[in-house]
């Protein structure tokens, strides 16, 4: 058995591309993507069911009912998903005992820990545009020939997805150090980054979804239907959010792939 | 013969705990079994030397290069871990062309990779079966094909043999032998020794994180048959067979068991006594139920020669 073609030793960019295939033809296959679509079915369930009972109530219905949804894809939906999919980067290799085969492979660390949370961001990214789009364009049917629906759709599902970037790039930074990181993703995703929102003045900048709400105009506005949700949100300009979030999810990023090219894993007996 | 893995005053703890201590080894190229009982430290020497841990202390380096986050030097290597573990969700055929695909051939060459050695390991047929389905054999030939699909040199395999049939156990040592016949280097650990014994000759013995003694075979049966066999037999008369082994040079010690029927036989030549057994029972008659060796397993060998 004479070796043909030679392996190759895969540089940081060569890993990265073979790892996020790899992971993301997998994380297609697996209960958890099941579960997480069936609960990406609620608002397209409950756009059906307000298209349904209120039929004749077009645009303020619409409109409101889009906000709701909203409110759950982002304080609930991507904070879920992204702490499922972010902490089990690590996790899922040490409980499943696989890292055995991806750390003996010619492959880098860093390229590993990034090709996997790219493939799981990719996948999140996908379900959620398509839970979005169904309850969105379900809600808003009779606007179907207004471009701003379109533009209006285009920024959501832009928020949203740069909250799962982040998010998950936090979530999968506790999970390289952490054994029980869920249970600090819990705390983090749903208890500060509720309770936070209702500090004013500055206080408030220490949570992400401070700068993701600070990207949806009908929030910062300080105003519109929603006004009671908006918790005294005291916005920050949309550049400067985008730029603290780009920062946020480089450095979970930078951090995360150190810790797991330094630190030893082992599994437990 | 040139030294391809070489460790020097390896130690690793956990914790509190001695994993390994102070080991430095040469190995060549060809089959070396690591023989020692469970807790031995035989995995926490593969892991060191597949560099999926850091040595405490000392080193371990393949070919003149560390091993320790030098993930190049892996095309080099094939592992085949102890555990019994996998991505579940996949199928035999995704699974060998996903793990193959790290390594930069093209998609061709991946799938003609992975076809051969679902064949060498005798799975092509259930290639396109989940992971999930396959019985424990069948998992531990595809475990052993991941290891070598991409025509390592150097092949490390723990415990390989756990959980095949006597037939697949066969079958697996013919095809790690066969590796050997092209100067490969093969690392293979047990805590059987017929089953390395069917492999090499060259053997090093470890217990409790140290090594006890490595060499030839004959060196290390030699050492084991220094220690004094027991072995029980259960039949109708004891006292009159114990009567027939008494003249025996080869036995030390016998005593009988509470129940009236057993005799225990404290011996050094336990080959003879299994020879002259088989005499007795057919020229007396004897009715024996169960012939069984209290200590005959590797951990009373090894508690012998570390002088427990």
């Amino acid at each position: 058995m004479t070796p043909q073609v030679q392996p190759n030793a895969a540089s940081f960019g060569t890993s990265f591309r073979q790892v996020f295939a790899f992971f993301f033809f997998l994380s297609r296959r697996t209960g958890k993507a099941r579960v997480f679509a069936l609960l990406g079915l609620i608002p397209v369930a409950l756009a059906v069911v307000v298209r349904m009972v209120m039929p004749g109530r077009a645009e303020d219905v619409a409109a409101v009912f889009s906000q709701i949804l909203m409110v759950f894809f982002l304080t609930f939906y991507i904070v879920i998903i992204s702490l499922f999919y972010g902490t089990s980067i690590c996790a899922e290799e040490l409980e499943g005992r696989t890292l055995t085969y991806l750390v003996t492979r010619p492959l880098s660390k860093a390229g590993i820990f990034l090709g996997k949370y790219a493939a799981y961001v990719a996948l999140m990214v996908l379900m959620t545009a398509a839970s979005l789009g169904l309850s969105f364009f379900l809600m808003n049917g009779q606007r179907f020939r207004d471009p701003g629906l379109y533009l209006a759709f285009l920024r959501d599902a832009g928020v949203l997805g740069l909250g799962i970037v982040v998010y998950t790039a936090l979530f999968a930074f506790l999970g390289t150090f952490l054994r029980r990181a869920i249970l600090v993703g819990l705390f983090f995703g749903f208890g500060w980054e509720n309770v936070i929102q209702y500090f004013p003045g500055s206080t408030q900048k220490f949570s992400v979804v401070h700068y993701l709400k600070s990207l949806l105009p009908h929030w910062s506005s300080g105003g519109g239907t929603l006004a009671i949700l908006l918790f005294r949100l005291e916005p920050t300009e949309p550049a400067a959010a985008v730029l603290t979030l780009t920062v946020l999810t480089a450095l979970f990023l930078v951090l995360g792939a150190w810790l797991f090219r330094t630190k030893e894993y082992l599994f437990e007996e | 013969m040139t030294v391809v893995i070489e460790t020097r005053n390896l130690s690793r703890y956990y914790g509190n705990v001695l994993g390994l201590s102070d080991v430095s080894l040469d190995i060549e190229s060809g089959i070396t079994g690591l023989l020692g009982p469970n807790g031995a430290g035989k995995s926490t020497f593969m892991k060191l030397v597949t560099g999926q841990m850091k040595p405490n202390i000392g080193t371990v380096t393949i070919g003149g290069r560390r091993v320790w986050n030098n993930f190049p030097l892996f095309s080099r290597v094939g592992f085949c871990p102890e555990q019994d573990s996998f991505y579940e969700d996949v199928t035999g055929w995704e699974f060998l062309t996903g793990l193959l695909s790290f390594y930069g051939y093209s998609d061709a060459e991946v799938k003609h990779r992975a076809a051969r050695a679902l064949g060498i390991v005798e799975l092509a047929q259930d290639k396109d079966r989940k992971i999930r389905s396959y019985s424990r054999g069948m998992r531990q030939r595809v475990k052993f094909a991941q290891a070598i699909a991409h025509d390592p040199d150097i092949i490390i395999l723990d415990e390989p043999l756990s959980g095949l049939d006597p037939l697949g156990k066969r079958r697996l040592i013919r095809l790690i032998k066969g590796y050997q016949s092209e100067g490969r280097t093969i690392l293979v650990s047990s805590h059987v020794l017929p089953e390395i014994e069917a492999m090499t000759s060259r053997i090093i013995l470890i217990h409790q994180g140290k090594i006890l003694a490595q060499g030839d075979i004959h060196y290390i049966r030699d050492l084991i048959e220094k220690h004094p066999h027991m072995i029980s037999v259960k039949c109708d008369d004891p006292r009159d067979a114990a009567a027939e082994f008494v003249r025996d040079e080869g036995i030390l010690r016998m005593s009988f068991g509470t129940d009236g029927r057993t005799l225990v036989v404290e011996t050094h030549k336990r080959d003879d006594f299994f020879s002259r057994l088989q005499a007795v029972i057919l020229e007396k008659g004897m009715t024996v139920d169960e012939i069984s060796s209290p200590d005959d397993n590797l951990q009373a060998v090894f508690d012998y020669l570390v002088g427990k």
